[in-house]
Parts: C-alpha cells; structure tokens; sequence
C-alpha cells in the first residue's frame, strides 16, 4: 500500500473516514449523557448501593461472631486471619474473569446462567440442582445461630424460650416477609450494615488496644502457618463468609453504568469483607492471645468476642452488640431467603423446574412458589433437629452452613472454568489478563480448596474415622449434578425448544413459544455500533 | 387506544389502585404507547431496535409527542432502553389521556407524607366503561371470535405483564381461551411480536431484582 499511497484506494479510506467518526460520535457519547440517559441513570444504582447488596447476604457481623469463633474453636488452627486473606486474593482473582463475562451475557442472574452459557447448557442446568440445596442449607443452618443467640438474649433478660422456639418466630417472620417480597435492600440495610462495620471496628480497636500477653503480637499473621495441612480446608469455612458478593451481577441492570459499577461494586464487596474479617480474626487472637485463642473458642463459642471486650467497654456497647448480631443474622436469613427464591424463580421461568415456579405475585413481584417451598423446607428441617434433639449449634448452625458452603464452592470452580471456557470460544475484546490469566489462576486455586475441602470435610465436621459424613455430602452434590445432566439431556429431547432457552433467567420469554435467536447484548462488541436507520 | 384499554385493564375500577407492580404496569404502558406508532406506521422493531418509518404526526397528542421523543433522540434506538425510559412516566401520561377522553378523572389521596395522584373511574358510566375492558377481552378470547391485530397485541402484553389470570379469572371455563393466548400473539406481525417479547423480557428482570 505505500508504494501507491494511502489516498490511493478510496474504498477502503471510507471505512477509515467511518471508523473516525464513529471514535468521535463514541467520545462525544461518553461527554455528555442526553435526557434518556439522565432520566434512567436517576432511578438507578451506584457502587455504594450494589456494595451494600452484596455484602449485606454475607452479613459481616453474622461471619464475624458466629463463624470465625467457630473456625478458631472447630479446626484449632491460629491462622485464620491470613486464611481470610487469602480467601479474599482469591475471590478477587475469580472476580476478574467472572465480572468481565458478566460484560458479555444477556441474563447474568445466578452462576448457573455462568456456567451454562461456558460449559454448556447441560452442565449448566447440573450446576443448578448443585446450588439449590447448597444456598437452601445455607438458609436454614442460620435458624439454628439465630435460634441459640436469641434464646441467650432472651434468658440475659430473664426470659425463658427455647432455640426451636425463638428459631420458629423467625421462620414466620422472614416467610411473611418472603411473600410480601420485603427488600430490606437501600436505607434499612444501609444504616444497619453501616452500624454493625462500626461495632466491628470498636471491638477490634479495644481487643488490640488491650492485648492478652501484653504486647500486640503479629504471630497469627505469620505466613508460614499457610504450609499447615488444614489451611486448604478452612477456606472453605472462610468463603461461607464471602457468598453473596456474586449476587451483585443480577443488578446489572439496575446500575448506573452496567460496564463499571458492578465491576468495581462487586470488587470492592470482597475486598471489604476480607478486611474486616481478616482484621477482626487477627484482633480477637490479640486479645485472647494467641496461644489461648483456641481453647478460648472452644469454650465460649459466639460469646467469645463478647466476653474479651465486655471487661473494656460499657455494659451499653454489649447490648448494642448482641442487638446488631441477631438483627444481621435476620438480615442474612432473608437475604438468603430472597436469594432461593430468586433462583427458583428463574429456574421456573426458564421451564428448567415446573412453571409454576415462575409465576409472580402480580402486585408485588413475589416469586411465590420459590418463597413458600424454601419456607416449608426450612420448618421441616428445624422441626426435625427439634425432634431429634441435636445441638443447633453444631448440627444445625456448623454443618449445614459448612456443607452449603461446599456447594457454593463447588459452583464457584465450575463458575470459573465457565469463564475460561467462554473466553477461549471467543476472546470479546477483552485483554489478556481479565480473559486468560487470571480465571487461569482462579480456576487452579479453587481445584485446590476444592480437593482439600472435599478430603477434610469430615474433618472439619468433627466426625470420626470412619464415619460416613466424611464423603456423604460430596456425593450426595455429585448426585444431585447427576440428576441436572439426566434431567438437562431429557429435556433436550423431549422439550428441545425450553432447552434452547436453559441460562437466560428471568429474561426468557414464555408467551411465544418459538425461540428467537439469542441477540448478542448491546454492549457484546463495541463496534456494532449502530448507524441510526433514520433520515 | 392500545394504551388506555390497557390502562383500565390494569387498575382496580373501584379503588383506582395498580393491580401490577409498579415498574411491570410502567413497562406494560410505555410497550402499548410504541405499540400505537408501530400500529400507525410510524415506527418498526429490526433486531431489538427501533426504526423510524414515518415522521408525519399522528392524530392523538400523546402519540405525537413520543414520536417527537424518539425523533430526538437518534442516539437511542435500543427497544428495551426506551421501555425503561418510557416506563417512568407511562403511567402518568396515559391517565392524562384518559382524563381528556372523559374515561377517568383525578383523584389525590394523601398518604402519610406523600400525595398520590389517582386516575381513577368515578361516574358509574366511567366505572361501566373502566369494568368493560378487561371483560371485553376475555369474552372475545372465551368466544374465540376473531381478533383484531390491536387486541392482539393487547393479550399479548397482558399476557406479557402478569394480567392474565385477572383477565381469564375462571380457569375451569376459560381453558381453552388460556391455550389460544400464544398462538393469538404469534399470529402477530413480526414487530409487534417483539415488541411483546421485548417486554416480557423487561418484566421479568425487573422483577427478579425486586426493586421499586
């Protein structure tokens, strides 16, 4: 071409001369938004607000207290802190690739959708039947904290109730509350997720401030505990304190910037909760000290932060304290209630479940069916640990959380090996670290805290050797994404048109039968800009 | 017009109250008024997006105004960007219509610290005429009498919002007009159809999120 000079060919300058105007009509886009654009961005969501969604299911008082007490007391290992850490790197890792796929799909609702559209619609629907027992034990396992830390308020005031009973109140109020589809999202879950960061933070300045051993001592953050062999299994306890930060994807739509705020939001959700983990499981080995941190946890379960700062604060900051931890319990529930739900309810529409799970309540958008079968579960389950007797701390709050978080684990890993997978089919104009390198990196990563967690399960369950809940709960997932293919590959057969639509969530359409072509999104590939057809 | 039979579909006659959530009832609104000009000849829907087909002004004024809305705005031809957009006032401008046609008339009710601006029925021939509309579709729907394109797309946005078990409330007797509802919206002409789809699509995941 420059022999005969670039003016030569005039074709191929009018491409040029198209793709600079485009470039231009792109900057000038990005200058100054026009009425539509400020009339939709008014109504919607930025990064505080999406922030808050997503940290509020993974409640971080409810983790703080209730989970980390637990894993210091469970595995009596000192490396907690650095395991949230880690956690956090990881996750945030994972986020990379995950929010950069979310970019590229039309419905980016729940994984399921993820790994659908990466893997395959039939590992997709697997996915699903993985992660609705695993979100729905999550649920319900916090009956069990909810229904102990009451009880205990409860007898500090001198009243008498039992677990089963303050759990059942519970119940009722998140299923009522279900139906009425209830946000607590915006104002509420701001305000009270804002005041449960600061008691975090006071109680961590105050355990510093007043050190066991005297001095502030660093030792449970040094990184060689990483080497210890039960590190890979305690991630899996750490991430139970992270699930929720995924769900900030389904407001994509709601954002003000679908391409960034999300992106950032959802950042910043894990790198948030990590922190105030990390800072939180570290603060409490200072002031128990690091040497009696275990068996501190061991003996005092979720009273055990309580009981290290009440000899330092006023009697008022306690109360505050246990008030905000059964009110961040509660808020968890009924995020985790809002988040089944709305897994079922996508499920129903798409025709994966009955389409009776897809039906809404017209005035209030309830997904009613989801709402009231994860209702009926949740009190069948409690009703079933009230008759057997089991402690609802261990067998009810531990296991089923521990186990749920298994499930999400194993999602997460299919979830970025769908994003591997999805970048490899195409790379979208992404660049090279968002679309290879790092769901490389996630992807190998999670193997790893997957294969631990798997082998140390029963280990972390506190069974003995030779007890069949070392493997139960990893077959009984294995099972169940079993029965998903069986179910995805009948319906591909018998209903070949609802399988084409398998991953696409509520956005899916049901009063014309016959599937359409999926369009790629708006915002798929930024030179399909398209040329105003009037004029 | 599309919109007004729609509009009275969707409001309880008595109370004047949405039978809808508010963001499904916006949408279903803001799809019957691009359904009008695409009735009209104004404007067409080619791979999610809308073209402008005839710039001369319709009849009615609410329909003239969002032709010039869309006329403006040549940057956004996205379908599902200006049923958001017409969503947020749909509601409002359609029972001002319907205030001009004598169909309904204001009502303000306080509300602890809000107002609130009904456009409910109040007369009992405004009440008859409000009741007609969702009966009107179930009888021709019951009777399966022919239909005619607008009412189709009227089912199908019924369809689309969530309205149809209070259109077709007797399940029992109305089976057989339940099962013709898809195949009355996929008769339709191939925009229209997507308009339908369009805001189905819209519907659902405004209500998966669960936000006002």
């Amino acid at each position: 071409m420059s022999a005969v000079g670039r003016h030569h060919l005039k074709d191929n300058n009018f491409e040029q001369w198209a793709a600079g105007r485009l470039l231009m009509a792109r900057k000038q886009e990005a200058v100054e938004p026009d009425i539509v654009e400020r009339a939709l961005a008014k109504n919607r969501l930025g990064v505080p607000s999406v922030v808050f969604f997503g940290v509020a299911g993974a409640a971080p008082l409810t983790v703080i207290i209730g989970a980390i007490s637990t894993i210091y007391a469970v595995v009596g290992n000192t490396a907690v802190p650095l395991v949230y850490l880690v956690v956090a790197a990881i996750l945030s890792i994972f986020t990379v690739g995950f929010v950069a796929m979310s970019r590229h799909i039309v419905n980016s609702g729940a994984f399921y959708s993820y790994i659908s559209h990466g893997l395959g619609r039939v590992l997709g629907v697997a996915a699903a039947f993985v992660a609705l027992p695993a979100y729905a034990m999550m649920q319900i396992g916090l009956f069990g904290l909810f229904g102990v830390v009451a009880s205990g308020v409860l007898a500090a005031l001198g009243l008498k109730a039992s677990w089963f009973a303050c759990a059942l109140v519970a119940w009722a109020v998140v299923a009522v509350l279900g139906l009425l589809w209830v946000d607590l999202s915006g104002r509420v879950l701001g305000v009270l997720l804002v005041a449960e960061i600061a008691v975090v933070l006071i109680y961590d300045l105050v355990m510093v401030a007043n050190p066991a051993e005297g001095s502030v001592s660093f030792s449970a953050l040094a990184p060689s505990q990483l080497l210890t062999p039960e590190v890979a299994a305690m991630m899996v306890l750490a991430i139970a304190g992270f699930v929720g930060f995924e769900a900030t994807v389904v407001l994509s739509e709601e954002a003000k910037d679908p391409k960034r705020t999300i992106a950032r939001a959802t950042h910043w959700a894990v790198i948030l909760a990590g922190l105030l983990c990390g800072l939180s499981a570290w603060a409490m080995s200072v002031g128990a000290g690091p040497g009696q941190i275990v068996a501190a946890a061991r003996a005092q379960n979720t009273d055990l932060v309580f009981s290290l700062v009440s000899k330092h604060v006023p009697q008022a900051l306690i109360s505050i304290g246990y008030l905000l931890f059964m009110t961040s319990i509660f808020a968890a529930l009924l995020a985790f209630h809002a988040a089944v739900s709305r897994y079922q309810f996508a499920l129903g529409r798409e025709g994966v479940l009955p389409m009776r799970w897809g039906y809404t309540h017209p005035r209030t958008g309830a997904p009613v069916v989801g709402s009231i079968a994860q209702s009926l579960l949740a009190l069948a389950v409690i009703v079933l640990y009230r008759l057997t007797g089991a402690d609802p701390l261990v067998y009810l709050f531990a296991w089923l959380t521990t186990v749920g978080g298994l499930g999400v684990l194993i999602l997460m890993w299919a979830a970025s090996a769908a994003v591997i997978a999805f970048f490899v089919q195409h790379r979208r104009q992404e660049n090279i670290w968002r679309a290879r390198v790092a769901p490389i990196i996630a992807f190998a990563l999670l193997s790893i805290i997957l294969l631990a967690t798997i082998i140390g399960l029963g280990d972390l369950l506190q069974v003995s050797d030779g007890s069949i809940f070392h493997w139960v709960f990893s077959v009984g997932y294995l099972v169940c994404a079993v029965i998903g293919i069986g179910w995805a590959l009948i319906m591909r057969i018998a209903r070949p048109e609802v399988y084409a639509m398998i991953g696409r969530g509520a956005d899916s359409r049901t009063v014309v039968g016959v599937p359409i072509p999926r369009r790629p999104s708006s915002h798929a590939d930024p030179f399909s800009v398209h040329m105003p057809s009037i004029k | 017009m599309l919109a007004d039979q729609y509009f009275l579909i969707a409001h309880e006659d008595r109370t004047g109250r949405s039978r809808l959530h508010p963001r499904a009832i916006g949408l279903g609104l803001a799809a019957a008024l691009l359904g009008e000009l695409i009735l009209e000849g104004r404007i067409g829907i080619e791979d999610g997006d809308l073209v402008l087909l005839d710039r001369h002004p319709p009849a009615d004024a609410l329909a003239h105004d969002i032709l010039d809305l869309l006329i403006a705005q040549p940057r956004h031809r996205d379908v599902r960007t200006w049923l958001a957009f017409l969503s947020q006032d749909a509601a409002i401008r359609v029972g001002e219509r319907l205030i001009r046609l004598g169909a309904v008339e204001p009502v303000t009710r306080r509300r602890m610290l809000t107002t609130q601006t009904l456009y409910m029925p109040n007369s009992a021939e405004q009440r008859n005429a409000a009741a007609w509309a969702p009966a009107r579709l179930a009888n021709l729907l019951v009777r399966g009498m022919p239909l005619s394109i607008s009412d189709r797309v009227l089912v199908g946005l019924v369809a689309a919002t969530g309205l149809t078990r209070h259109v077709l409330y007797n399940f029992e007797t109305h089976r057989h007009a339940f099962y013709s509802l898809p195949s009355a919206v996929a008769a339709l002409p191939s925009d229209l159809r997507d308009l339908v789809e369009y805001t189905e699509a819209s519907v659902g995941s405004v209500l998966t999120v669960g936000r006002r």
